[in-house]
């Protein structure tokens, strides 16, 4: 038996409703509500099962029904780039992990100029002062703006105190 | 009525509140134009500022950038053929070939003009309607709201371009998620499995901010791939000579159709999550039925481009009306705005406008003023917005990501809702990677309290179920619902139909 990107979802999807399924229901009722805490989640996650279900199987009859595609087919698609969403990915985790460590301050300009070079590689001097503009310039204007005037205490760094 | 509205109006031409206003609107312009920015990325960008100010100068800015972001989508509609907002779609079909036959001045300031009349058409309706409609909502008990709500979600599931499985899934995943946490009633922990971290439930706005800006925003840079980094080529229009007196004459010398374009952008701006790419579409398809040169549509005809952008435009004060007469979003830009309401802890509703009168007229007024805002803007910043479309997404990305960080942390100063943003981040571009609509999800995510509120009140006051189909507005909210997912599988059915007959074709 096949299975195409839509029955994947679906099996996922009908795996976590019953997973949850059985802690729905084994919350515990207050004799002050008619319905327990259980029953809400009980009916969207029997009602997410169901449409789950419903989509494994709508996939594997249109995998059935489906012609095996042609080999050139692969090359007709957009050229995606699937790595550097994952590099950016990672840069955003690194980021958010570092920020109370290390601190807003510092962090937001290394995450500005990490990030841009990951997606773009400057190529001339007036690119790579460009990208230190902006991350010292974004860095300082969303400090000065947040902290001074919107009176947000922005992460302090653990490791570096600032 | 008229004396709160002046009220209103005076109140936002204070400088408190026309400053955020301003930015507001010239931040929708800019996001408008710029190639897969959207209208709601910017109000996200805009969100963390909001947090600090005054409920309406925050809620002047939002509506700023909603006005000023659906006509700042016709810019790159007209000047390369690709809409800077989805909402300005079918301006592509006829101000980019009247563009390319030596007129982008006209298309551009047809668009402009007809946005600002198509949305001062449409704040007469957001005015004088939203209190009747208010005073509907108002004769509603739990059985009615539960099944307005459910109502939404079916239209919307439907309306979900894949497939209805997936807009229906979509919406049980945004229902899920509201479940985690405490229950409503009687604070009984949910799925929390004794973690602290989500303990008190996911925060909307984090998950919201998450879930949409990094779907967005990685799809962008996937598509680096194929053009190497730029939202679009740099701009560089010479606009020919041209009169704004006589393209206003032009939409002025068919009243019919900017006030039908009006009308149709309003009641698909009311209708939940429809959102303003169908109105334009919609609008710009009535207006070539009802011409008499509906040859000359898709060739640079100016009723294409008049209704095209009075609709969209309209298009907002129809949600506008139905997040403040019934408390639900009418598309992702309003969900966040309720969510910003809610931070404020003003409660949208029926109850809106006879109670925070103030605020509501002020919104009013924030709306009607961000049109002449918006027309300025676009007179003054036109170079500097066509220089700003060439912008690079590798200098993009990481400034919106950084303001998305601020509007996440910023919240309540804490990292917690900063990883709540990284969590669901991933997760929302997985979900598009999977083909799931997400919409639906974040209608979901935003009314799934209300709906487990109204069901277990309804119940509570009398545990007769069948009075969710008996009582007459209730039953036909419901009745309503199953139609639209009906029609959504016969509209499905007939598709596959028609592909499959085209396939035989040959």
């Amino acid at each position: 038996m096949r299975l195409g990107r839509d029955g994947i979802a679906g099996l996922i999807g009908l795996a976590v409703a019953l997973l949850l399924l059985p802690h729905a229901f084994g919350l515990p009722r207050l004799p002050i509500v008619p319905i327990g805490p259980g029953f809400y989640p009980a009916l969207v996650l029997t009602f997410m099962a169901v449409t789950c279900a419903m989509l494994v199987l709508q996939d594997v009859i249109a995998q059935r029904r489906a012609p095996i595609a042609a080999p050139q087919a692969a090359t007709e698609q957009p050229k995606r780039a699937y790595g550097l969403v994952a590099a950016s990915f990672v840069v955003v985790a690194a980021y958010i992990a570092l920020l109370p460590l290390i601190g807003f301050r510092i962090g937001t300009v290394l995450f500005l100029a990490v990030f841009q070079l990951v997606l773009d590689r400057p190529r001339s001097l007036r690119q790579w002062a460009l990208l230190a503009a902006l991350a010292v310039g974004t860095s300082a204007v969303t400090y000065v703006v947040f902290e001074k005037y919107l009176s947000v205490l922005l992460p302090r760094g653990t490791w570096t105190g600032w | 009525m008229l004396e709160l509205l002046g009220a209103g109006i005076l109140t936002v031409l204070q400088w408190k509140y026309m400053v955020p206003l301003l930015i507001g609107t010239f931040a929708g312009v800019i996001g408008g134009s710029l190639p897969g920015f959207t209208i709601t990325l910017t109000v996200i960008v805009i969100l963390p500022f909001t947090y600090g100010l005054d409920p309406l100068a925050g809620l002047a800015a939002m509506t700023g950038v909603y006005v000023g972001g659906s006509t700042g989508g016709l810019i790159t509609a007209c000047l390369i053929g690709i809409p800077g907002t989805p909402s300005a779609i079918a301006t592509t079909f006829d101000g980019f070939p009247m563009a390319r036959n030596g007129e982008p001045g006209r298309a551009i300031w047809l668009g402009v003009w007809a946005s600002v009349w198509g949305g001062l058409l449409g704040a007469l309706f957001l005015v004088f309607l939203t209190g009747p409609l208010a005073a509907i909502a108002l004769e509603f008990g739990p059985w009615e709201y539960f099944s307005l709500f459910v109502l939404a979600m079916a239209m919307v599931a439907g309306l979900a371009e894949s497939s209805l499985l997936k807009g229906l899934i979509s919406t049980a995943i945004g229902l899920l998620i509201t479940v985690i946490g405490t229950d409503p009633i009687a604070s009984v922990p949910r799925f929390t499995f004794g973690s602290a971290f989500i303990g008190g439930g996911f925060p909307f706005l984090p998950v919201l901010i998450g879930i949409f800006a990094f779907a967005q925003i990685m799809t962008d840079i996937e598509k680096m791939g194929d053009r190497g980094g730029n939202t679009s080529g740099p701009l560089r229009a010479t606009f020919e000579r041209f009169s704004h007196l006589k393209i206003n004459w032009e939409i002025f010398r068919q009243p019919f159709l900017l006030l039908w374009s009006t009308i149709v952008g309003l009641i698909i701006g009311i209708l939940p999550a429809i959102g303003g790419s169908a109105s334009s579409v919609m609008a710009y398809d009535q207006a070539k039925k009802f011409s008499k040169t509906p040859e000359k549509f898709g060739k640079g005809h100016p009723e294409g481009i008049i209704a095209s952008e009075a609709s969209n435009n309209a298009n907002v004060s129809g949600s506008l009306m139905t997040i403040m007469a019934f408390g639900i979003p009418g598309d992702a830009v309003t969900a966040v705005m309720l969510g910003a309401m809610t931070i404020h802890g003003i409660q949208s509703g029926p109850l809106f406008v006879s109670q925070n009168p103030g605020l509501a007229y002020g919104i009013y007024g924030a709306y009607i003023l961000a049109h002449p805002l918006m027309l300025v803007i676009c007179w003054a910043a036109m170079p500097l917005m066509l220089r700003l479309t060439s912008v690079r997404l590798a200098v993009l990305a990481p400034v919106v990501m950084v303001l998305c960080v601020m509007g996440a942390y910023a919240l309540n100063n804490t990292m917690q809702s900063v990883y709540v943003l990284l969590i669901f981040g991933v997760f929302g571009y997985g979900l598009v990677k999977m083909g799931f609509p997400l919409a639906p999800l974040i209608l979901g995510l935003i009314l799934g309290d209300q709906i487990e509120i109204n069901l277990i009140r309804a119940i509570m006051t009398d545990d007769n179920p069948w009075l969710f189909l008996t009582r007459p507005i209730s039953g036909g909210l419901l009745a309503a619902a199953l139609l639209s997912v009906v029609l959504a599988v016969w509209q499905h059915l007939r598709h596959q139909k028609r592909v499959a007959e085209e396939d035989t074709d040959f």
